[in-house]
């Protein structure tokens, strides 16, 4: 296991470092000087040749035949494991300071996302497969079909329609009520209001997030559902559960003690999965529900070509990815003993 | 010797068919996926249409005109004020900011989401079949090198990795590859070529892990062994013995990818990084109508339909060919 654990970090180190090497490529490629971008079209070709020199865009790529160290890349990445990720052309704020106050509210969404995606996905999972091709079998199984194949910025248009511009229950965008303010805590607005003893201003939280919650959980509901649902047949089949039955044991002493453990290992990977998936998502949810965290940040960059923002917040996506990854094969160890790592 | 070859091969077909018709979902798939497939081929007879000059200004946002038969202000607005007679089909999708027909559009739209998707899928499942093909075959360094390539793009959520490869080409002066595809397919859209090949990029690793997985597992069948034993090259074992063994899966991964890539290309087209507008792209028609939904919802409610139902027979055709192909794998 200790030796697993190394190498897998190690692994994940050097994925990170792959990840790095394509977005400083990638960056570099996209059309256009950042020089002219950040003084403007009307800037003198001194000055952007000035502007290139203090940024150091005139140093080459990957070696500098006279000093080694004195190249792009490894600036780049110097300040990059420093944690410096540069300021956003059109702010001028650090992107590691956009970065920690917005990144709360993305990890708000996403949970409320991935709650609203088990409690629903799970159950309905269960259902379908404990009463298999019955009507709950059916009905769960189309309700996923058309859950994996919507695509989120029509629903979240939708769901904004009807229950926000139609209906009225509930608020189209943002995080809060123009009239409501959290001090911050954590940044998750629902915690911070009720550890703050504001529950009304908790529960406007709380009101805003359910649509978006439902828009960005959709997908990984319906695949939780899929995988929940094959999961359990699985293990029913085998031939401990028939033993468990023949012992005599009850329905439901069989179902909650001896299949559902076991069912739910793949639930769990599809979990850590989904970590990307979310992640991408939240790009389309936050735009149309004017959601303040980093999907939106990400694509008000794009439109504005704010290449130090779309570097920062590419950057951490793929970190938040890897280490999902790292932390699934991880959880495997401790629910299920059988693996062995070697 | 023919008749040994052509016998089996006709009984295989048989009972692909009989497989096929049995999955339900294979079926219904086949049926949405089909009706799809007619109404962009047919797109131009059924309705002929140019999106640069299709314009009616006193026909701006109006609801489906199907809604007249019961609707009296909606009748008023597609009553012809000559002969003073209402035309329900007028534009039973209703009509846009610029007064196109939504339904006329949505129409067109299937021609562009069917060529992207396919197209997409199809080149991302010749680059990763290939790549993971020669990684599971000889395995060593080469294996190493393209599944760390893999881990690193995998870990980039796909829309986020798209958005990248789709914002470094400009639009005003394509790559001679980008204009190439553009006159190929008659996209008349760079953008939305970048984008397409954008989608197909993301798709590759999931490919490549799918046909090395596979390959690994037919690489050590008896079979294979013996075309070594009796000579055969590398390259015959690879492409005649291998290969033609591992396209099940592939196939229908095939299906379900193409789901996802017309998704993806709507998200971006969406985003405003795929199709340029006029072009009535589906997700470019949403993003259009984002800005009068309140008003007027039609204008996103069936190009959005028209994703779902597409996305939706991609993948209830991709079922039915796992059911058929690869029966193992169904519960």
């Amino acid at each position: 296991m200790g030796s697993y654990l190394i190498r897998r970090i190690f692994r994940t180190l050097l994925v990170m470092l792959g990840i790095s090497l394509v977005v400083f490529v990638f960056v570099r490629s996209i059309p256009g000087d950042p020089a002219v971008a950040m003084l403007g079209e009307r800037a003198t070709p001194e000055a952007a040749a000035a502007l290139r020199e203090q940024l150091g865009l005139n140093k080459p790529w990957f070696f500098n035949p006279s000093n080694p160290l004195d190249a792009q890349y490894p600036k780049y990445m110097s300040a990059l494991l420093q944690g410096d990720l540069g300021s956003g052309i059109k702010s001028n704020i650090p992107v590691r300071d956009d970065l920690k106050a917005r990144f709360p509210a993305t990890a708000e969404l996403s949970v409320a996302a991935l709650l609203f995606a088990l409690v629903v996905g799970m159950p309905a999972g269960i259902l379908a497969a404990l009463r298999r091709n019955s009507i709950w079998d059916n009905l769960a199984t189309t309700i996923s079909l058309i859950g994996v194949s919507m695509p989120v910025f029509w629903l979240g248009l939708l769901l904004s329609y009807f229950f926000a511009v139609k209906l009225g229950w509930l608020p189209p965008s943002a995080r809060l009520g123009s009239s409501v303010s959290i001090e911050r805590i954590t940044g998750f607005y629902v915690l911070d209001g009720l550890l703050r003893g504001q529950p009304a201003a908790a529960w406007d939280a709380v009101r805003h997030l359910v649509l978006p919650a439902i828009a960005l959980g959709t997908i990984p509901l319906a695949i939780i559902a899929r995988i929940t649902r094959s999961s359990m047949l699985d293990v029913l089949g085998q031939d401990y559960v028939r033993t468990a039955r023949a012992k005599g044991l009850s329905g439901r002493a069989v179902v909650l003690k001896h299949t559902l453990r076991n069912a739910l290992l793949p639930v769990v990977t599809v979990i850590g999965l989904q970590a990307g998936a979310l992640l991408g998502g939240a790009v389309l949810t936050e735009t149309i529900f004017s959601w303040p965290g980093i999907g939106s940040w990400v694509y008000d960059a794009i439109s504005q070509r704010d290449y130090p923002i779309i570097q920062g917040g590419v950057i951490f996506a793929a970190l938040v990815v890897s280490v999902a990854n790292l932390l699934v094969d991880l959880s495997y160890a401790a629910l299920d003993p059988r693996i062995q790592y070697s | 010797m023919t008749t040994a070859t052509t016998t089996p091969a006709a009984r295989q077909d048989s009972i692909f068919w009989r497989r096929f018709r049995r999955s339900a979902p294979g079926k219904v798939g086949a049926v949405i996926v089909g009706a799809f497939v007619l109404l962009a081929v047919f797109a131009s007879v059924l309705k002929p249409y140019d999106p640069t000059v299709d314009r009616n200004y006193s026909l701006i946002l109006k609801p489906p005109s199907l809604s007249a038969l019961w609707d009296k202000d909606v009748a008023e607005a597609y009553k012809d004020p000559v002969t003073g007679q209402v035309n329900v089909w007028r534009a039973p999708f209703g009509t846009d900011n610029l007064g196109r027909d939504i339904m006329t559009r949505t129409l067109h739209g299937t021609r562009i989401s069917l060529k992207v998707g396919v197209v997409s899928t199809i080149l991302a499942l010749l680059l990763g079949t290939l790549l993971g093909l020669l990684a599971g075959y000889f395995g060593g360094w080469l294996d190493s090198v393209l599944g760390y390539l893999t881990d690193v793009m995998l870990a980039f959520p796909s829309i986020l990795l798209a958005i990248g490869f789709a914002s470094i080409f400009s639009a005003s002066d394509p790559p001679f590859l980008i204009a190439a595809m553009d006159r190929l397919f008659a996209l008349n859209s760079p953008q939305l070529v970048t984008a397409m090949l954008a989608v197909s990029l993301v798709q590759v690793p999931v490919y490549m892990r799918l046909a090395r997985a596979v390959v690994l597992s037919i690489r050590e069948r008896e079979f294979v062994q013996a075309a070594g034993a009796l000579g055969a090259s590398q390259g015959r074992m690879m492409f005649r013995h291998v290969l033609p063994n591992s396209l099940s899966p592939l196939i229908v991964q095939g299906a379900l990818s193409i789901a996802t890539a017309t998704i993806e290309v709507a998200a971006l087209g969406f985003l405003g990084i795929g199709a340029q507008p006029p072009l009535p792209e589906w997700g470019t028609m949403i993003s259009d109508g984002r800005q009068y939904y309140i008003d007027a919802p039609w204008t996103m409610l069936f190009p959005g339909l028209a994703i779902l139902l597409t996305v939706l027979g991609f993948n209830l055709l991709g079922d039915g060919l796992r059911d058929v192909l690869d029966p193992r794998s169904t519960q």
